[in-house]
C-alpha cells in the first residue's frame, strides 16, 4: 500500500508520461468488469426463469434475446479482464473540469450520492422546492462551495422557480409540499 | 418537387409566431446549456427534455431541434475559450481554436466556428431535405431482416468505435441491452428482470439511462477529480464586427465546404457520429494546408477550426437522416430524440413522412430557422456566453444534479425513477473512471427492444430459418459494409490516437505568458 502511495506520488512529478500516472494494481477495473460479467451471468440465469406461454405461435420465444445479451456481456467483460491483465488499462475520461492528475475523491462522490438519495424521501414528504433546495445546497457544499447559506438560498430559489415553471406554468404535477400547499399559486 | 412543396408548408407552420418563439427559446436555452463546461450535446438534450413534456408534438420537436443545434454551437464556444479540452466532438476544435484564442485570435476562432456551423448546418439540412424523402420511400420496402441487419450494424459500429477499446464498448452496449430488456415483453406479455416491481414492468425509460449516464454519471465523475482553483477563460478582445479579416474569410470558406462534405455522409452512417467526422476533417485540413498555414497547424490555424466545426454540425444534421427515415438512432443524442418522439406516440421510420408529414416538415423547416437564429445569437452574444462559462463549479454541478432529479421524477412522478437514475448514474461514473464509453449503453437501451422485435418478426416469417436474416441483398450489403466500417474505424482510431499522442508544436512560452496574465482578469 505504501508502495502504491509512493508510486502515485512519484507519478505526478512533472515530465512523466501520463500512461504511468496510476501504476497501482487495477483492482477497481477488475471489480467493475467482474460485476459486468456477473450481470451477464444473471441475465443468462434469469432468462431461464422467464415464463414462455404454452402453445405460443412465435418461433423465437421471449428467452432467446436475453440469452444473447447475457452471452455478449459475459464475453465482452472477460475480454476486458484479459486486456487489463495484459496491461491495457482503461483511459479515464477527459473533461473541462477534470483534473487528470487528481486521485479519485471517493468522499465527495459519497456525499453527492447521499444528497441525491435525499430526493427519495424529500420530494414526496417535504415537496419539490425543499427537496431541490436540500439537494442543491448539499451538492454545492460537497463540491466545495464556501458559503453554505448562499448555496441554500440559490437552491431554494431554484426549487421555487422550477416549481413555478414546470409545476404551474408547464403543468407537471410536482408536489408543492405541506409548507407551500396553502399558497394557491403553487397548485398546478 | 414534392418535397419542396412540403417544405414550404413546413415553413408556413414553423414561421407561425408561437413556433418561432419556441424555436428561439430552444436555440437560446440549447446554446446556454451547451456552453456550460462538461455538458455535451447529449446531456443538453437529456437535461432539457422535461421542458417539452407538456407542449404539443410540433412545438416540442421544434424546441428540441433548436436545443440540438444550439447545444452543438455552444460546445465550440466552450472548447475555444476554456483552457481545457471540451466534449468529444469539439476536442478537435479545441486543438487549434484554443491555441488561436491564446494567441489573441479568439474572436476569429469563434467567428469561423459560428459561421462555419451555419454554412454546414444549412447545407446539410438542405441535403437532408432532398435525401430523406427518397430514403424513406426506399425504406418502406425493407423487411424485418433488413432492419435487423441495420440495427446490428448500428450496435457494432457504435460499440466498437467508441471508447478506448473494443471490448469496453461492447460491455457498455451489453449493459444498455440488458436495461432495455427490463420490463414487459411486447409479443408474449411476459415480465422480464422486473423483480416483480410494478414500476419496472413498464421498462426503464431511455431518458433515465441518458440522464443517469450523462448528467449524474458525469457529475459524480467530475466531483471525484474536480479541478480546483480559478476558472481560466481566455479573454476575447475587440468588437464582433472586426472578428474575421479578409484573409480569415479566404482561408475559411474552403474548409467549411470540405467539412460539410465530410461531416454529412459520416453523420448518416452509423460510424460513431460527429467525433469521427471532426477528426477526419481536421486530418484533411492539416494535409491540405500549404505554406504559412501548414506551419500554423499546432499553433492555431484557422483552417483547423473552420473544417472540424463545419463537419461537426453537418454530421449533426446527417444523424437526422437515419433517425427520421429509418427510426435508427446512431448517436446517444439521437437515441434521446427518438425517445422524445416515442413519448408522443410517434414512431420515427419510413412511414413518418407519410403519416406525420406536416410534423416532419415543420421540424425540418425549423432546423433552417434555428440555424439563422444561432448565427445571429452567437456572434453578438459571446460576451454573455463567457459569463456563463464563469459559473462557479460547485453551483454548476449542483444545478445539473437538480435538473437530473427533475428529469427523472417528472417522467412518471414516482421516486422509483429517481432511484433507478442514481443506480444508472453510479454505473456511468464507474464507466468513465475505467474508460468505458457511455454512448453505446444509451444506444443499446433504445435499439435493443427494436432489434428483438425485428429479429422475432423475421423468425416468425421464416419459421425459424436463420438463413432468412441474410436472404435479401440489402441485408447482405449491410453486413459486408459493417465489416468494412469496423475495420476502417479501428484503423482510424489508431491514427487518431497517434495524432493526439504526438507532441504539439506550440511554443510553450507564449502560452505560459497568457496563463499568467489571466488570474488578474478573473
Amino acid at each position: 500500500m505504501t508502495d502504491a502511495a509512493q508510486a502515485s506520488l512519484g507519478a505526478t512529478a512533472p515530465g512523466e508520461a501520463p500512461s504511468t500516472r496510476r501504476p497501482r494494481a487495477p483492482i477497481g477495473e477488475f471489480a467493475f468488469a467482474a460485476v459486468c460479467a456477473a450481470l451477464g451471468v444473471y441475465a443468462i440465469v434469469g432468462a431461464g426463469f422467464i415464463r414462455v406461454p404454452p402453445g405460443s405461435a412465435s418461433v423465437l420465444g421471449p428467452r432467446v434475446f436475453p440469452y444473447a445479451v447475457g452471452v455478449l456481456l459475459v464475453a465482452a467483460s472477460i475480454a476486458v479482464i484479459v486486456q487489463v491483465a495484459r496491461g491495457r488499462r482503461g483511459v479515464p475520461d477527459d473533461g473541462e473540469d477534470i483534473d487528470p492528475d487528481a486521485p479519485t475523491d471517493w468522499l465527495t462522490v459519497g456525499k453527492l450520492i447521499v444528497c441525491f438519495l435525499s430526493q427519495l424521501v424529500l420530494i414526496e414528504l417535504a415537496g419539490w422546492p425543499i427537496a431541490v433546495a436540500v439537494l442543491f445546497a448539499g451538492a454545492a457544499w460537497s463540491l466545495g462551495a464556501k458559503r453554505w447559506w448562499v448555496a441554500l438560498g440559490v437552491g431554494l430559489g431554484l426549487g421555487l422557480v422550477t416549481q413555478l415553471v414546470f409545476g404551474v406554468w408547464l403543468g407537471l404535477s410536482l408536489p408543492a409540499g405541506p409548507l407551500l400547499d396553502w399558497i394557491s399559486i403553487f397548485h398546478g | 418537387m414534392d418535397s419542396l412543396t412540403a417544405l414550404l408548408e413546413g415553413f408556413a407552420t414553423a414561421l407561425q409566431p408561437q413556433y418561432l418563439l419556441y424555436a428561439l427559446f430552444g436555440v437560446f436555452i440549447g446554446t446556454a446549456v451547451g456552453v456550460l463546461p462538461g455538458i455535451g450535446p447529449a446531456m443538453t438534450v437529456a437535461l432539457l427534455l422535461p421542458l417539452t413534456y407538456s407542449l404539443d408534438p410540433t412545438g416540442a420537436l421544434i424546441v428540441f431541434a433548436g436545443i440540438y443545434y444550439g447545444g452543438m454551437y455552444g460546445g465550440s464556444t466552450t472548447s475555444i475559450l476554456l483552457n481545457t479540452p471540451g466534449e468529444s466532438s469539439s476536442i478537435v476544435t479545441a486543438l487549434e481554436g484554443n491555441r488561436m484564442a491564446k494567441a489573441g485570435r479568439g474572436a476569429a476562432a469563434l467567428a469561423t466556428a459560428a459561421i462555419g456551423s451555419f454554412v454546414a448546418g444549412t447545407a446539410a439540412t438542405l441535403a437532408l431535405t432532398f435525401l430523406a424523402p427518397g430514403i424513406a420511400k426506399l425504406a418502406v420496402q425493407l423487411g424485418p431482416a433488413d432492419y435487423f441487419a441495420l440495427i446490428v450494424v448500428a450496435f457494432l459500429t457504435v460499440g466498437a468505435l467508441l471508447g478506448s477499446s473494443v471490448p469496453r464498448g461492447l460491455v457498455s452496449l451489453g449493459l444498455g441491452l440488458l436495461l432495455g430488456l427490463v420490463g414487459t415483453e411486447v409479443l408474449s406479455g411476459q415480465q422480464r428482470y422486473t423483480f416483480g416491481i410494478p414500476s419496472l414492468a413498464d421498462g426503464i425509460d431511455v431518458v433515465i439511462i441518458a440522464v443517469g449516464l450523462f448528467a449524474l454519471g458525469e457529475t459524480l465523475y467530475v466531483a471525484s477529480r474536480l479541478r480546483h482553483g480559478p476558472v481560466r477563460i481566455i479573454p476575447v478582445g475587440g468588437g464582433w464586427r472586426t472578428w474575421m479579416t479578409r484573409s480569415d474569410w479566404a482561408r475559411s470558406w474552403r474548409p467549411w465546404l470540405r467539412g460539410t462534405a465530410i461531416g454529412f455522409p459520416i453523420g448518416t452512417i452509423p460510424a460513431g457520429g460527429a467525433d469521427v467526422a471532426t477528426f477526419l476533417s481536421y486530418a484533411a485540413e492539416r494535409k491540405l494546408a500549404r505554406g504559412g498555414a501548414k506551419a500554423e497547424f499546432g499553433r492555431g490555424a484557422i483552417e483547423g477550426v473552420a473544417g472540424p466545426e463545419a463537419a461537426n454540425n453537418a454530421a449533426a444534421a446527417g444523424v437526422l437522416v437515419p433517425l427520421l427515415t429509418l427510426g435508427l438512432p446512431t448517436t446517444a443524442t439521437a437515441a434521446i430524440i427518438i425517445s422524445a418522439f416515442q413519448s408522443y406516440g410517434i414512431r420515427p421510420g419510413p412511414m413518418l413522412f407519410e403519416n406525420q408529414s406536416g410534423l416532419v416538415w415543420a421540424l425540418i423547416a425549423s432546423l433552417y430557422i434555428g440555424n439563422v437564429m444561432l448565427l445571429v445569437l452567437n456572434l453578438p452574444l459571446v460576451g454573455m456566453w463567457v459569463k456563463v462559462l464563469r459559473i462557479p463549479r460547485p453551483y454548476l454541478y449542483a444545478g445539473i444534479l437538480s435538473f437530473a432529479g427533475l428529469g427523472a421524477y417528472a417522467l412518471h412522478f414516482n421516486v422509483f425513477d429517481t432511484l433507478t437514475l442514481l443506480v444508472v448514474g453510479l454505473a456511468g461514473f464507474l464507466m468513465r473512471q475505467y474508460g468505458y464509453p457511455v454512448a453505446p449503453m444509451v444506444v443499446g437501451g433504445i435499439l435493443g427492444p427494436m432489434a428483438e422485435e425485428q429479429l422475432r418478426k423475421s423468425m416468425a416469417i421464416s419459421q425459424g430459418d436463420l438463413l432468412y436474416l441474410v436472404h435479401s441483398p440489402f441485408a447482405i450489403t449491410a453486413y459486408v459494409t459493417l465489416a468494412v466500417i469496423v475495420a476502417l474505424g479501428v484503423w482510424l482510431k489508431r491514427r487518431k490516437a497517434r495524432y493526439e499522442a504526438a507532441p504539439t508544436l506550440v511554443p510553450t512560452g507564449a502560452i505560459a505568458a497568457v496563463d499568467e496574465r489571466e488570474p488578474e482578469k478573473s
